[in-house]
């Protein structure tokens, strides 16, 4: 039986895309509050990158995909 | 100057037509770029095999979205108005294409760190795209502004 345990859907920082963008981001394709989406944010802006889901391979990819075309560079991968 | 308003709660942006026609120069010449960026950039895996798919499968669709976005902006530009209202999802439309857009410059002007704007060298702010990147940097902020308000 495969079990599929979550994949770690992962926001790089880039230097041209706005803070405040990013916020945005995070709470319309995640739902999280502007508390957290701004502290996902600055986790990737001082840290290079944050984990800001993990979820079943398809959900994963398919957040990777509506990052990606919001302009953000995002990947995923296993925990 | 641009400017983008919310009113019972319908967001309407104010350009008139000087920054209608230099927007719409913008995404007419920064359009080849931005196509190669979207290639080069959406990235989702490590491994080959599993990117190779992701190319396969999903790029095509993030492409088709990349260009939506702009003909939405480019739709909205070309109606010869200087008040555009815009939905919220139209609002996403152009966030999402100048975000495409300000990359393109930015990877053509070489910027590759966190504080570019205090550091980039004379030369480099006299380039078209470094008022790309700074015109439609304050559009995004007018349109962040009017979608949280």
């Amino acid at each position: 039986m495969s079990r599929d345990f979550g994949w770690n859907v992962i926001v790089w920082n880039d230097p041209i895309t706005l803070m405040t963008y990013v916020v945005l981001v995070f709470r319309r394709l995640f739902g999280y509050d502007h508390e957290t989406a701004t502290k996902l944010m600055l986790q990737v802006h001082h840290e290079g990158s944050a984990v800001v889901a993990t979820q079943p391979r398809e959900q994963a990819e398919v957040s990777v995909a509506r990052l990606h075309a919001f302009g953000l560079q995002a990947t995923l991968a296993r925990p | 100057m641009a400017q983008v308003l919310r009113r019972r709660g319908r967001i309407q942006v104010k350009l008139d037509t000087r920054e209608r026609e230099a927007l719409l120069s913008i995404l007419d010449t920064m359009g080849p770029q931005v196509q190669a960026d979207t290639r080069a950039s959406a990235r989702a895996y490590d491994e080959p095999a599993m990117q190779a798919e992701y190319d396969r499968w999903v790029r095509p669709d993030i492409e088709r979205s990349r260009d939506a976005d702009v003909s939405a902006v480019r739709d909205s530009l070309s109606g010869g108005e200087n008040t555009l209202p815009l939905t919220e999802a139209q609002a996403l439309s152009w966030l999402r294409a100048f975000n495409h857009v300000r990359l393109a410059a930015g990877r053509t002007l070489g910027i590759e760190t966190d504080g570019w704007e205090e550091r980039i060298d004379k030369a480099k702010r006299r380039r078209p795209e470094y008022g790309i990147l700074l015109a439609l940097g304050y559009l995004q902020e007018e349109l962040l502004a009017a979608l949280n308000s």
